[in-house]
């Protein structure tokens, strides 16, 4: 086969890796939210509780994480598809990261943000949902665009359990053609090609909401 | 076939024996990594042709999965008849993956050193590799201890990555025992608990190394 | 003295002999057909409104900026023409920055005998004891083994200016060394400055300080527009401004 056989052959693996991605998503984008919010405002044993979940999901090794899912849960009675379980893994361990991006926004924010809001009569959950948030989430965004392309580097390990996304495909070419530079530089070259934009975004938008932050350049 | 608890504290010996190559491999890729990605930092600043591949390269590793790195260094150096044990190519894999994480640590702990720092280096005829070893490198680690910190912790939990090398690090050891016993769920999870008290521990000893030396700094 | 051995006067070589010398920043000229000759002994005070190129002119004399045409040469040797050149050109000047730029994490002793010991590959003992001559020179011995940060704005500027002495340069250079101190430390950094030029220091200073001007210098050069507009001995500047623009800048000066 040649190079661009090669790399037409791992494409087809692309709509798994991105089908774990968006049902990773699923499970990411609430999680952040409901819990990088519960560790802005909980305290004592609610928020000890809270972070205690956030660490177990972005303190473990995601690899180690994703095996022991995949064979513990059925060993409890729990049958969950290989995607539905790569999706919930990689979601969680992915929201945990960005949880701590929402409380930091969160906390970033000057106290005269919520002291405004409350000398306007609105509620505390008001503040949160129409004031806080929004400006939180915006100077978040960029750190958010990373956590995406982290997720979806992630996804190359759901070919450990089965399941045929681009990395699999790539195995699986290997199986019948010898030819590895070929067929891994291609690997490498497919993803490129999908976190390379996400990449180029995430800087466009790093600029826009923080173009404080010039490069400076000497040595 | 429930979970057997007795099964499970059976196999913490052994797979806990599986530590040292798990530190190993975390300990030579945080100094490989840090040294390529050092270098990386110090040839992209230099500009020119090596600057631009540098930085294209830092991109282009930032924008693939360490897994893929993985298998292509394991199957194409052989190609070129560069043969190495699994842990060498496990090491050189999360080396490389992570330097170019490192690279853009540096560059941001040497962007906050002000320019008049090197321009007093300049003017006490200090060469540039004394300046980068005297002057600009012990201020940057200042700046960057607390990154720094977490991307070790990082390189920990991408370590059982090296599982699918078959290198007998934790993971590995934990793949061992459930191929010989058909059990999967408790050595799974006993790495999984072990890993997880791993990274919080190093987490915390990086936390108060990365304490002292910013007091250290302060005074 | 110690390390202070004094240089064989060169009659015939100029220190700093700068020739036509113009510079651009991008499409701004902020350097004109500079000439200007230094000779050993001779204490320069440039002056002149801001964004009038004096501080590019002595970062020139460092070597700290290039330049588009013209020639610098420091004892017959030129600036700029190769790195070779320009470090040997270098290492006869010492520099003051007007942000100080001591190194925060080394003490005050190791700011000095870091380029000691790295250029002049001098062994520590040596290296420590130039240097802790030089911090008595500064007034400052006593702060040896204190970190930047824990002294005062001018107690580091005369850190600084130890730390530049300690290489032996021919001739000294100061960016503004007074414009980022509080008033009351002024004094301090200006006081070591005369003594350094009491002991037969060569300088070139780029300062609004009118009273150290005309209590130290014996030549005065006044830029406007990236222009030497005027270069006068001190009595002749300070009795009969030759230059309207020059008697307006020292108007405003002076009226402060």
């Amino acid at each position: 086969m040649s190079m661009f056989e090669i790399w037409l052959g791992i494409l087809q693996g692309l709509g798994i890796t991105a089908q774990v991605t968006a049902y990773a998503l699923v499970f990411a984008v609430p999680f952040a939210l409901v819990l990088g919010v519960a560790q802005f405002l909980a305290t004592g044993l609610t928020r000890f509780l809270v972070t205690a979940v956030i660490e177990f999901w972005r303190s473990s090794a995601v690899v180690v994480l994703l095996f022991v899912f995949y064979y513990v849960l059925p060993v409890m009675g729990i049958t969950l598809s290989a995607l539905t379980v790569s999706a919930l893994v990689l979601g969680l361990n992915i929201g945990g990261y960005a949880s701590q991006a929402v409380r930091a926004g969160l906390q970033s924010l000057p106290a005269g943000q919520r002291e405004a809001g409350m000398a306007l009569g609105l509620s505390r959950p008001a503040i949160l949902l129409l004031i806080e948030l929004p400006q939180a989430l915006i100077t978040m965004s960029p750190t958010f665009v990373n956590n995406l392309i982290q997720l979806v580097k992630a996804t190359s390990l759901v070919s450990l359990v089965t399941l045929t996304d681009m990395t699999f495909r790539a195995k699986e070419i290997a199986q019948t053609d010898y030819d590895p530079v070929a067929i891994y530089s291609a690997l490498l070259l497919a993803f490129f090609v999908v976190c390379y934009p996400i990449a180029l975004a995430g800087r466009w938008l790093e600029a826009r909401v923080h173009p404080e932050k010039g490069t400076a350049r000497g040595i | 076939m429930g979970f057997d608890l007795h099964f499970a504290l059976s196999t913490i010996p052994t797979i806990i024996g599986a530590i040292g190559a798990t530190l190993l491999a975390t300990i030579l890729s945080c100094l490989g990594a840090s040294a390529l990605g050092f270098t990386f930092e110090m040839i992209r600043r230099g500009g020119g042709a090596p600057g631009l591949a540098v930085r294209f390269l830092i991109d282009f590793i930032r924008s693939t999965p360490v897994l893929a790195w993985l298998y292509f260094l394991y199957f194409v150096l052989p190609f070129y008849g560069i043969r190495l044990g699994a842990m060498t190519v496990g090491i050189l894999g999360l080396s490389l993956y992570y330097s170019g994480y490192l690279a853009e640590v540096f560059k941001a702990g040497i962007d906050a050193i002000p320019k008049g720092q090197q321009e007093a280096a300049r003017s006490l005829s200090l060469t540039r590799r004394d300046t980068i070893v005297f002057v600009i490198a012990p201020q940057m680690l200042r700046n960057i201890a607390a990154p720094l910190g977490n991307y070790f912790v990082s390189i920990l939990k991408a370590t059982p990555y090296l599982a699918v090398l078959a290198v007998p690090e934790m993971l590995g050891r934990a793949f061992d025992i459930a191929s010989e016993t058909y059990r999967y769920a408790e050595p799974l999870t006993v790495a999984g608990i072990l890993f997880l008290a791993l990274a919080l521990i190093v987490a915390y000893g990086v936390k108060r190394i990365e304490q002292r030396l910013l007091a250290a700094g302060r005074r | 003295m110690l390390a202070q051995a004094p240089h064989p006067a060169s009659e015939t070589l100029p220190l700093v002999r700068i020739v036509g010398l113009n510079k651009w920043f991008g499409a701004l000229q902020v350097l004109k057909d500079i000439e200007l000759t230094v000779r050993a002994g001779s204490r320069i005070v440039v002056c002149g409104p801001s964004g009038s190129g004096k501080s590019t002119l002595i970062r020139c004399i460092n070597g700290l900026e290039h330049f588009q045409k013209g020639t610098i040469q420091l004892e017959g040797t030129a600036l700029g023409r190769n790195p070779r050149d320009t470090a040997t050109a270098r290492r006869q000047t010492g520099m003051v920055f007007q942000s100080f730029n001591l190194f925060p994490h080394l003490t005050v002793l190791a700011n000095c005998t870091l380029a000691l010991r790295r250029v002049l590959l001098k062994p520590a003992s040596e290296a420590e004891e130039i240097a802790m001559h030089h911090l008595t020179t500064v007034r400052i011995p006593e702060k040896a083994h204190a970190y930047p940060a824990q002294l005062s704005g001018g107690q580091q500027q005369r850190v600084a200016i130890a730390r530049a002495l300690c290489l032996n340069p021919r001739i000294m250079l100061f960016d503004e060394p007074t414009s980022a101190l509080d008033p009351e430390m002024i004094k301090e950094v200006l006081d070591v400055m005369v003594a350094l030029a009491g002991s037969g220091v060569t300088m070139v200073c780029v300062t609004h300080e009118m009273g150290f001007a005309r209590e130290v210098a014996d030549q005065i050069v006044f830029m406007d527009e990236g222009r030497i507009v005027v270069h006068a001995s001190s009595r002749d500047f300070f009795s009969r401004a030759a230059h309207p623009r020059a008697q307006l800048f020292l108007d405003t000066i002076l009226s402060h």
